[in-house]
């Protein structure tokens, strides 16, 4: 449409000295700490942190904290997928500056809606993505409801979660259901390879999409920017509408991918399975620095977020604690995750 | 950028077909626009001619931000036609008028404080392949070199600052050096100095004057009488919606204008 040329360029910047030009290489330490990059250095250093500790207390005790044995790294690796791929897709709702609390009722149902079809005959790979469809379309409705009526989307899919919940029974009851997919969709959603579990993989894979789209993708500076300053966007010529209806439907489909994850690797699926799990995702963003007014936020800080609660939950199991504990150290881990965030942000825009 | 088969917008140019070389680059006839019971615009006529900086003055509620939304493409108006190169031309968009090859600078600058000055300057028309993934060295190359460019912005060594870090006058140096970058013809800029320091208001009127030897045509919005009178080529005066008062820099005093400011 128009040609890039500046207007400044032939004359004022002839002149201009090579060495005048910053070094776009050219990185400092405090920098990257104070945040602007991509690379969500906080939590990063915590993860390790915690890391390091499990194994360095692995191999000291091996017979009390069976952190590296084969069987805790199998249990930790089919565990994050679930929670990791919907807090993947609410993160990166919330960087728009939208919530959806109907994450958890989408993932029971399309998962009972997937299992039905397959039961009556049909085959899995035919009702997956028919089941995914169903995913982005309740995610539609949510950004439908909220941007069409300008409603708050925390309300908006509070009422959408009773209403899916509801659709839930209403369409099964209140029994569980069974899932038999075949091996084939089996393996290739629960299988292993070697200790690597193929549900993780796909976690992995679709982190690397949500990277690229994020971060990478123009559709993510325009996440970028209607979620850190609506105005500004509309005024520069973006359509936050559409933006916000995208990440709506990206948060359906990954909570109905999630849903597929945890069908294929129990092999049945419970109609209460979903309940609290989209706080548990909202958690996990908050810990890994997704800001809850929108506009900030990245996909590896979502995906080590839902690593470490993971694995806090784990070394509470380890240590045999009771599960309360688990609830206590979230809350703990929540609150001070926000409190770090909030004070990270104060200095750097002071 | 994307291609819009369904409108026929040329960027503004000062030798356009028709204007004779010399005509206005954008003109506003008989323009009226209403927000339910208030009338905000009445009959209102207005233009920019290329190279030249309009100061436009008025009590508050006159109408100005009104006309600037018109010509970004933000408002449209009830009836009355602006022209573009001579030719009638709608504004329906933002899109539109970006198309013209107007930019537009608030007090409160388009900018998104949690992003990096690169991100901000390229918020929109990313660089990208042809898959939409941006080109980020380039853009980010592009942004430091803006940096040190015509609006030369002091105090800040690299375009991955966040914006959110900025002074009020750096903030709307990067509003303007992205204008610049995108070579645009026309800058609106709605009382841009009321958040400013003195001296950031003095670089930024500094800059409108380089940009107008570069060829680009500014409105500037003010409620400083003195500011205007520093730059400014042609005089506004607008109240209640109509313009009362359109006079060169050559035609007019300091004096005069006061007394129109005030009696209207
Ligand atoms: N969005 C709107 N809705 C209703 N009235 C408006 C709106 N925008 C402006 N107005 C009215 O139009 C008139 C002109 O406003 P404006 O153009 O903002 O004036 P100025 O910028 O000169 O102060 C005022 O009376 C204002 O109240
Ligand atoms: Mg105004």
């Amino acid at each position: 449409m128009k040609k890039l040329t500046p207007a400044f360029a032939n004359k004022k910047m002839d002149g201009l000295e090579q060495g005048m030009i910053p070094n776009p290489e050219k990185k400092s330490w405090s920098r990257l700490l104070k945040g602007n990059s991509d690379l969500p250095m906080e939590i990063l250093i915590l993860f390790l942190l915690v890391q390091f500790i499990c194994c360095l207390s692995s191999i000291i005790f091996p017979a009390n904290f069976r952190y590296l044995s084969e069987s805790n790294i199998s249990v930790l690796l089919k565990a994050i997928p679930v929670l990791g791929i919907i807090s993947l897709g609410i993160g990166l709702l919330m960087i728009a500056g939208e919530f959806d609390l109907s994450v958890g009722a989408n993932y029971t149902f399309t998962g009972i809606v997937i299992a039905t079809l397959v039961e009556s005959g049909l085959s899995a790979f035919l009702a997956a993505p028919l089941g995914l469809a169903l995913g982005v379309l309740i995610g539609l409705l949510n950004g439908f409801l909220t941007l069409r009526f300008r409603i708050p989307s925390f309300i908006a899919t509070l009422a959408t979660m009773l209403f899916w919940q509801g659709m839930t029974l209403l369409y099964h009851g209140a029994t569980s259901i069974r899932f038999y997919p075949g091996d084939i969709f089996t393996n290739l959603m629960a299988g292993q390879i070697g200790l690597m579990e193929t549900s993780f993989l796909w976690f992995v894979a679709l982190s690397l999409v949500f990277w690229a789209v994020l971060h990478r993708h123009k559709f993510g500076n325009h996440i970028l920017a209607v979620g850190g300053n609506k105005q500004a966007a509309t005024a520069i010529g973006i359509n936050p509408t559409r933006v916000k209806l995208a990440a709506f439907g990206l948060a359906g489909f990954c909570a109905a991918l999630a849903g597929i994850l945890a069908a294929s690797r129990v092999g049945t699926i419970q109609p209460g399975q979903g309940a609290g799990i989209e706080l548990r995702a909202i958690a996990a963003c908050v810990v890994g620095g997704v800001a809850l007014t929108g506009g900030r936020g990245t996909i590896l800080g979502v995906f080590l977020g839902a690593g470490l609660i993971y694995t806090i939950e784990d070394i509470l199991l380890l240590l045999r604690a009771p599960g309360f504990y688990l609830d206590i150290f979230i809350g703990i881990l929540i609150a001070g995750a926000a409190i770090f965030n909030q004070l990270v942000r104060e200095r750097m825009v002071r | 950028m994307d291609a819009r088969p369904d409108t026929n917008i040329t960027p503004v140019s000062a030798a356009a077909p028709g204007s004779g070389g010399v005509g206005p680059l954008l003109e506003l006839k008989g323009i009226n626009k209403s927000y339910g019971p208030v009338q905000a615009l009445t009959n209102l006529d207005f233009h920019i001619n290329p190279n030249e900086i309009i100061a436009l003055l008025g009590d508050n509620g006159a109408g100005k931000s009104t006309l600037i939304k018109l010509i970004s493409g933000l408002v449209q108006p009830d009836s009355g036609t602006i022209m573009v190169n001579g030719k009638p031309t709608r504004l329906n968009s933002r899109r539109d008028s970006e198309q013209l090859g107007v930019e537009t600078i608030y007090q409160d600058s388009a900018l998104v404080d949690s992003m990096s000055i690169t991100r901000n300057i390229f918020m929109g028309r990313e660089l990208t392949n042809s898959l939409g993934f941006m080109q980020h060295r380039k853009m980010r190359q592009i942004a430091s070199e803006v940096l040190q460019g015509v609006v030369n912005i002091r105090g800040i060594d690299s375009p991955d600052v966040l914006v959110g870090g900025l002074s009020g006058g750096q903030k709307q140096a990067v509003a303007i050096a992205r204008a610049v970058y995108f070579n645009r013809k026309i800058l609106l800029l709605d009382e841009p100095t009321s958040a400013l320091s003195v001296r950031a208001t003095e670089a930024l009127l500094e800059y409108i004057k380089k940009l107008k030897e570069d060829g680009v045509s500014s409105v500037l919005v003010t409620h400083n009488l003195y500011h205007a009178y520093l730059v400014c080529d042609r005089f506004i005066v607008m109240s209640h919606g109509q313009k009362v008062c359109d006079v060169s820099r050559q035609e007019t005093t300091i004096e005069e204008l006061t007394r129109y400011v005030i009696l209207e």
